[in-house]
């Protein structure tokens, strides 16, 4: 596992470093790559540190964390910057930092932590309502901001989460066909370029200038990249400068176009060892708080990879979800690394297995 | 332990994430190897063309809006070579068309990278245009781009405040490198256009184009919309501006001079609300990229169109340092308001005189002001010492820049021991404090200086930073940016001694010597100081400053005319011109002419 996060994050610093490669003048050139490098290395160190305490200390702290989760997502309402029309960033000294981020892998702990007691008891409506209250608040907070990614990573975590919690299936499949009935209604929820962007990514065509730009310049970009890719530093649409957002939310993009579809396909199956190992953990846990932990985090990365993935190679609509462990962005970073170290963590004090 | 009845659903799981995983691939394995070719002939640069948009750079407007520099579309030739590079009769049929040395072309070719067209001619007229549209075969890999061109629109109006744009060169790119500029981008090179750059010049577009093997374009697959640059909204009064320029361009054809310059403030804020500087040049000339000709024209001149001589022109200040001097030697108890003190026409100490050889007798301050009166400040320095003098100097904020958003500002020079020392290694002399006092020897100040030490005077000793710009604004009127007066610091002077210099300046134009000018007549209350500044290179310069209306004064006026010899005959008209325009006030002699 240790070996599978290093090989990801190392390609992820080589991408990087393609990517912002062109565009930036040469005594910056490896800014990005020095400063996701160090905190890849700092983020390391801590959870090395950090896995000589017991995870299940976390569990005390679940509804601690909950209401620090929440305030943090008010405070980047107040105080936040906006960029790219929305208000996620709160800026401490040199560190611009994305609460939404964070708040991902807090809700997986808080979640944890009250499902802990009521697995097999979610049977009916009424048993589930109190979760999905407890999730709604911050769902929406993010949701304001907005930043409608990861209020819907949320939804993933949370049905994974529920799922692996015994809920009874006929009621998820309930809930799931009263969300689909809901759809309509939410669509007037969704700002402007929202619902831009899923229309675009019904059609590309509907606005190639625009709106479907990304797409369409993305999908040129793998596409291009063919069987073995174009080789490092040699991907002309990343490149050129054609592909925006190309060092973090589209640097999948720049691995298929560099790397070709042996390198890209390389990188989902390190992936897959990743999200595999994962579920393992939970499979291992020695209680139901690190099994439903290890859930969380397998059902936010693997959501992560399929919905960025799926965006980049046009058959996802666009959403601002980075790439876990490959797009630049500290707060990406270190929520995943954290991720991980909890992973590591739970499957230190696994069930030790007796013959 | 982990509730057993659920591991199944944590297979669901693992499996769930195995399908994922296994969908993307597929997907993947369908865009690079499957459909690899369509997108690969898609990107391969020999299909894919980009057309850069230039952004139109921020407009102009003066305090009232009016438009004062803005874009205009020319035409621009430049190469796009698409299979081939451009063939050497291409190049020799340019060359000839275009009037471009073949040695340039080629060295614009070697020098570009990329897939965008290499820039060979900006804004050609409408005849080469035709040629090169009609005669398209004859030109293959030539392409015609629109791109705007700036505009200024008065020509060489105010071309020292807005300054000039032309192509980028080797050393601003290396020294800008990071900022986003390419080579070939036009940049602001002097005046308000260089400070704000960055401002006015938008963020440029362009188009993705597939183009099929004979370099036609088949469909567009991304556009970037050019982003105009931010507006200016100056502090610039057109009007004023124009009155200006006339008035100094027919003063100095009349007194056969070559050179001057001239502020108009307003004392209460700091406000820049004209500025000229002659000799002038035509921006327009650099913008549509200057010719050989023009260039050397300007360069050659021995008056330096180029320099604002508003600010980076230094100047004996001459008599209106007496205004310092006055203020010093009275705020230091080194003379009474009303102490009478005898001109016999010379100095009696170092036998220095009036100018003209005149004599007053017994005058008191206000008369020595009015008069300009040399023996009495003579006195005042012989009084004060140079020390004293140096530091009422630097009070005023002489011998350093006044911050204006202006590039390439003078310090100026305020007389003092220890640059005496370090320049000639000598002791200071009493005979050059005596200089110093009437506003010669060592003192250099630049006519923005002199019109922010009136400005003092006038608002009753604060001192704001001069400035250019009210406002910018984006392409949607959107305020960027406010830019509010900025207080640099207060004179440490009783109201009674600068009351007291103002009734002194108020004479000047009633009983001194701007009252011939200004007489009786004239409708507001002006207070002046004129100037004739002695000049070891040439004739002497004039001076003129004045502030009005008396009671309020919302309009300060300093101008400056290189060896255009006493103030009060080559300076006062001009001024007299201005400060009319800034009141409205119709001349009895243009209206009698009309």
């Amino acid at each position: 596992m240790i070996a599978t996060v290093a090989a990801i994050i190392v390609i992820s610093l080589v991408i990087i470093g393609s990517a912002t490669h062109i565009n930036t003048p040469s005594d910056e050139r490896y800014w990005f790559v020095q400063r996701q490098g160090i905190f890849a290395i700092i983020n390391g160190l801590l959870i090395f540190f950090l896995l000589n305490f017991d995870y299940k200390m976390l569990q005390h702290y679940g509804n601690r964390l909950y209401i620090f989760n929440l305030v943090m997502l008010v405070a980047v309402m107040v105080l936040g910057q906006s960029a790219l029309g929305a208000q996620r960033w709160i800026q401490i000294g040199p560190i611009t930092l994305q609460p939404s981020e964070f708040s991902k892998i807090i809700m997986i702990i808080s979640l944890a932590a009250i499902l802990e007691d009521k697995i097999g008891k979610l049977n009916t409506f009424k048993d589930l309502l109190p979760i999905a209250a407890y999730l709604g608040v911050p769902f929406l907070l993010v949701l304001k901001q907005p930043d409608l990614g990861t209020s819907l990573v949320f939804l993933a975590i949370f049905v994974g989460m529920i799922f692996a919690a015994g809920v009874n299936l006929r009621l998820l499949a309930m809930i799931f066909g009263a969300g689909i009935a809901c759809l309509p209604v939410l669509w007037h929820f969704l700002k402007d370029y929202q619902k831009m962007r899923i229309m675009v990514f019904m059609d590309p065509n509907v606005d190639p200038l625009g709106s479907g730009y990304h797409i369409i310049q993305s999908k040129i970009a793998i596409g291009s990249g063919m069987l073995f890719g174009k080789g490092l530093f040699g991907g002309t649409q990343s490149q050129l400068n054609f592909l925006p957002e190309n060092h973090t939310d589209f640097i999948f993009a720049v691995v298929g176009e560099e790397l070709g579809f042996v390198g890209a396909a390389i990188l989902l199956i390190l992936y897959l060892i990743l999200l595999y190992r994962g579920v393992k953990i939970a499979r291992e846990a020695s209680d139901n708080f690190g099994m439903l932990l290890a859930v969380g985090i397998s059902s936010m990365l693997a959501f992560h990879v399929l919905v960025n993935v799926g965006m980049t190679t046009g058959i996802m609509p666009v959403t601002g979800i980075p790439l876990p462990l490959m797009s630049y962005g500290v707060s990406s970073l270190t929520t995943n690394m954290m991720s991980i170290g909890i992973l590591l963590n739970i499957y230190m004090r696994r069930q030790k297995i007796l013959f | 332990m982990v509730t057993k009845d659920f591991k199944g659903r944590l297979k669901i799981l693992s499996i769930t994430v195995m399908v994922v995983i296994f969908v993307l691939i597929a997907r993947l394995g369908f865009l690079q190897v499957y459909d690899g070719e369509y997108y690969a002939g898609l990107a391969d640069g020999n299909r894919i063309r980009l057309i850069p948009a230039m952004a139109p750079r921020g407009i102009f407007y003066d305090r009232n809006g009016t438009l004062l520099v803005s874009n205009r579309p020319g035409f621009t030739v430049s190469l796009l070579p698409l299979t081939a590079p451009i063939s050497e009769d291409v190049i020799d049929r340019l060359s000839t068309l275009l009037k471009v040395d073949k040695v340039e072309i080629h060295k614009k070719i070697d020098q570009h990278s990329g897939f965008d067209p290499i820039r060979i001619k900006t804004d050609i007229g409408p005849e080469v245009l035709t040629i090169i549209e009609e005669q398209k075969e004859a030109y293959p890999g030539v392409v015609i781009e629109v791109q705007p061109i700036r505009n200024y629109i008065n020509m060489d109006m105010a071309a020292h405040v807005f300054g000039y744009v032309s192509e980028i060169s080797d050393d601003e790119l290396a020294k800008r490198k990071g900022e986003g500029y390419r080579s070939g981008d036009i940049i602001g090179k002097f005046g308000l256009e260089k400070v704000y750059d960055k401002e006015l010049r938008g963020t440029d577009g362009g188009e993705q184009v597939e183009v099929d093997v004979t370099g036609k374009p088949v469909q567009i697959l991304g556009r970037k919309e050019p982003i105009p640059g931010a507006n200016l909204t100056l502090t610039i009064d057109e009007k004023i501006q124009k009155v200006a320029e006339k008035a100094i361009d027919e003063q100095l054809l009349k007194i056969h001079a070559k050179a001057a310059a001239a502020v108009v403030l307003n004392p209460k804020t700091g406000e820049v609300l004209a500025m000229v500087s002659r000799p002038a040049f035509n921006p327009n000339l650099f913008a549509r990229g200057i010719s050989n000709k023009d260039w050397k024209m300007i360069n050659d001149n021995p008056n330096f169109p180029l320099d604002n001589k508003a600010i980076t022109g230094e100047y004996p200040p001459g008599s209106p340092f007496k205004i310092i001097t006055g203020i010093a030697a009275l705020s230091e108890g080194k003379v009474g308001p009303d102490e009478m003190i005898f001109d016999s026409g010379r100095h009696w100490i170092i036998p220095k005189v009036n100018s003209e050889g005149e004599a007053l007798g017994w005058i008191s301050f206000k008369m020595a002001l009015a008069h300009s009166d040399n023996v009495y400040f003579y006195e005042m320095g012989n009084r004060l010492g140079i020390d004293k003098l140096e530091k009422y100097g630097r009070m005023f904020g002489l011998g350093a820049r006044t911050g204006i958003n202006l590039p390439y500002e003078s310090d100026g020079l305020v007389a003092n021991r220890a640059y005496k020392r370090k320049v000639f290694d000598d002791d200071w002399y009493l005979s050059e404090t005596f200089d110093a006092a009437i506003g010669q020897g060592f003192n250099l100040v630049t006519p923005l200086q002199i019109a922010v030490v009136m400005s003092e005077i006038a608002n009753g000793g604060i001192r704001y930073k001069p400035y250019l710009v009210k406002q910018i604004t984006d392409p949607n009127g959107q305020v960027l940016k406010d830019f509010k007066p900025e207080e640099l610091g207060r004179l440490d002077v009783s109201p009674d001694i600068i009351a007291l210099v103002q009734d002194g300046l108020r004479e000047v134009t009633t009983v001194g010597t701007a009252a011939s000018s200004f007489g009786k007549d004239f409708p507001v209350k002006i207070a002046g100081k004129t100037g004739t500044a002695e000049n070891s290179q040439g004739k002497d310069h004039g001076w003129f400053i004045a502030y009005g209306p008396f009671d309020d004064p919302n309009i300060v006026v300093a101008v400056l005319v290189e060896q255009g010899g006493f103030g009060s005959q080559s300076a006062v008209p001009i001024g007299k011109k201005i400060l009319e325009a800034a009141f409205g006030i119709v001349n009895p002699e243009d209206a009698a002419q009309k």
